[in-house]
């Protein structure tokens, strides 16, 4: 076997059938094995951005490990975008590159990029194989130290003679992860049950730690009350009496005022994010602090931890579970009080009922969580249209939103609802998108139409990049520069170049008619739904300011106003 | 920066023990400017499968967070942090 043909073995031993790639002169041998392969799917999508962001939303939407690959030079620099956003948002990859043949590498040879020094900061590891006989094992090694503990990207840069080369090595073994031990949530038990105001605060690491049903059943065991962040979309369910949604700068008055109020704030798999947190000075003033998490360089690291936890959170939200069942916490109050603040400071949406009113996005948003079916999974890009999914679409899995929390990747939507299709060819996977986000990766709408990937495609069109012109309106008295998109190309017409049907609606009598139809659609479908340049995302926190000072106009108050929940 | 300001910036000494790999000192040196701290010396040995490396740092922000960090590496195998009692002042 060549190094070509030992990495499709690695895929087959790993169970890895889904690939996203593009060819080029250093990965060809590669690209030769696959000819004869018929156990691995290769997605060729149409830019190595979208490679890369599709194997990102694949490993989301499935739990398994991403896979992305591309030529050397131009092929890995295209990837980096999508590869940083995984690293931000910890989501398994791998990456594979060619490079350029050994004896040319430093000679500046026709496509090589130093791919390895470029990219130090936004891998888990990375490796840049100089012997064909250590491929195996570093194939063996990728793999699973991607999906290990935290997860991350770890990219392979080989040169084209290594995946030519005979490889004697044997097979590699495959590696064991290591055991982990549960630590003594003694003391952590000790300090929940003398809070009176506990606050549960979860976030990505959940999901990432496939603890759905663990955390779940710890909520369910303590009747807390949560928050959470925006990666912790779905953690508690749908329908949970104490959830109080999403915290931060777009997040409720109610999420945010819990925080505040709280003794104990309980923090689950989440890194306590500037956009979740605001200035730190006054983020959760009243609280005694318990951090649980995979990785040990998170705690203490933006607030220091009064007790840690480090390890599976799946073994530690049991073991709370289990000592909580035969006693539960006495915070009756305190739930009564958070199912309060739910209700007069929960997302609000200035519903407007008039049938010829042109469409609001939040009063489109819950229309379509309304709609659509509860496992449909929604792939956002970014701006004010995703934080309107995150406010007002109701989730009940984590793994059905799929949004770019780190990095804020524009462009991530699209690419990444063609990954989330080919985890699950059957399910329902709509990619809401806003007229900028769109543009960025639009070339994809040919995939969607080469797999004929059944995906909605929904554009919230504002004829603007919305989130920066909101910011302009408020924080720089409204001088607006450079978001203006009036010139947006006909989406429709667009769509129907790449044979994917499209329908307009403007209207607020159009909404119901237009997500049903696209839902209905066998096949992949776009519905372009104009909306107000104008609207804004409320509530906001000034970006660097206090989740205390929440600007809020969704009942039309004044724009200065600082409200907090009465 | 002020002569002041770098006469009160902690100092230490950190050694470290990697793994011998192609890209290891690049790897340390991200890690170690990213999360805030300049390298003021270095010096390094190899000997067989190891790297031994002993870096001088100046950083304000908690020294505990960069050793977690380095930890992270996969390569790194042991961190070692002493703190130096403001050097830079005692020099003068
Ligand atoms: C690749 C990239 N470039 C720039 C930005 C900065 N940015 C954040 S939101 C936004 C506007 C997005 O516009 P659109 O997709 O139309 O969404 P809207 O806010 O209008 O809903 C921009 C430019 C970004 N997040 N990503
Ligand atoms: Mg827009």
């Amino acid at each position: 076997m060549n190094g070509a043909q030992h990495i499709l073995d690695a895929f087959h031993r790993h169970n890895i059938h889904t690939v996203f790639g593009y060819p080029g002169g250093c990965i060809m041998p590669l690209y030769d094995a696959l000819v004869d392969d018929v156990g691995v799917e290769h997605v060729l999508c149409r830019h190595e951005q979208a490679c890369a962001l599709a194997a990102d939303g694949f490993a989301r939407a499935s739990g398994d490990i991403g896979v992305c690959i591309a030529t050397s030079g131009p092929g890995a620099t295209n990837l980096i975008t999508g590869v940083a956003n995984a690293y931000m948002d910890s989501i398994p990859m791998l990456v594979i590159s060619g490079q350029v043949p050994s004896p040319l590498i430093g000679t500046d040879a026709f496509q090589e990029t130093d791919i390895l020094g470029m990219t130090l900061g936004i891998v888990k590891h990375s490796y840049l194989v100089d012997d064909a006989n250590a491929l195996p094992a570093i194939m063996e090694e990728a793999i699973t130290l991607a999906q290990s503990s935290r997860p991350g990207p770890v990219w392979v840069d080989i040169p084209k003679n290594i995946l030519l080369a005979d490889v004697a090595a044997p097979i590699a073994t495959k590696a064991e992860t290591p055991e982990s031990n549960c630590p003594d949530v003694a003391e952590a038990l000790a300090m929940l049950r003398s809070a009176k105001r506990p606050l549960l605060y979860s976030g990505g690491g959940v999901s990432l730690a496939q603890a759905e049903d663990s955390f779940r059943q710890f909520v369910q065991a303590t009747g807390m009350p949560s928050v959470v962040t925006l990666k912790g979309i779905g953690n508690p369910g749908k329908g949970n009496p104490y959830n109080l949604g999403m915290l931060g700068m777009h997040g409720s008055r109610a999420a945010n005022k819990a925080v505040e109020e709280c003794d104990l704030l309980f923090v689950i798999g989440a890194r306590l994010d500037d956009r979740a947190t605001g200035k730190l000075d006054g983020f959760a003033p009243n609280a005694r602090m318990i951090h649980i998490d995979a990785d040990a360089a998170e705690i203490n690291k933006l607030r220091p931890a009064d007790l840690a936890l480090r390890g599976d959170l799946n073994q530690i939200l049991d073991a709370f579970t289990k000592a909580l069942s035969s006693e539960p916490l006495l915070i009756s109050d305190w739930q009564k009080q958070c199912k309060t603040w739910h209700t007069t400071g929960g997302f609000q949406a200035a519903d407007n009922e008039e049938s010829l009113a042109p469409i609001s996005g939040p009063a489109f948003v819950r229309q379509l969580s309304k709609i659509a079916p509860d496992n449909a999974v929604i792939a956002c890009d970014v701006g004010q249209h995703q934080m309107w999914v995150a406010q007002h679409y109701e989730f009940d899995h984590p793994r059905h939103h799929l949004t770019s929390g780190g990095l804020g990747t524009m462009g991530f939507g699209l690419p990444a609802a063609i990954g989330a299709q080919f985890a699950d060819r059957s399910s329902t996977v709509i990619n809401v998108t806003g007229d900028g986000s769109f543009m960025m990766n639009a070339q994809e709408l040919a995939t969607i139409r080469r797999y004929n990937l059944p995906l909605k495609l929904i554009i919230l069109d504002n004829q603007c990049l919305g989130m920066v012109r909101q910011q302009q309106e408020l924080f720089y008295n409204n001088r607006e520069s450079h978001i203006n998109l009036d010139d947006n190309p006909d989406f429709v017409a667009m769509a129907r170049a790449f044979d994917i049907p499209a329908l307009h609606i403007e209207r607020t009598d159009q909404i119901r008619r237009g997500i049903e139809a696209i839902l209905a659609y066998d096949g992949p479908m776009l519905l372009h739904v104009a909306i107000s340049r104008e609207e804004n995302v409320w509530p906001i926190v000034k970006p660097g300011g206090s989740n205390k000072e929440m600007i809020d106009e969704t009942r039309r108050t004044s724009a200065s106003t600082k409200e907090q929940v009465a | 920066m002020s002569p002041q300001a770098e006469c009160s910036t902690p100092s230490y000494n950190l050694n470290c023990r990697m793994q011998s790999e192609a890209a290891a000192l690049e790897r340390l040196c991200q890690v170690v400017r990213v999360r805030g701290f300049r390298i003021s010396e270095m010096s390094m040995s190899s000997g067989g499968e190891h790297l031994d490396i002993a870096l001088t740092l100046e950083g304000s922000r908690p020294i505990a967070m960069l050793r977690a960090q380095l930890e992270k590496l996969h390569t790194v195998e042991e961190v070692l942090v002493q703190p130096l009692s403001s050097v830079r002042s005692a020099l003068g």
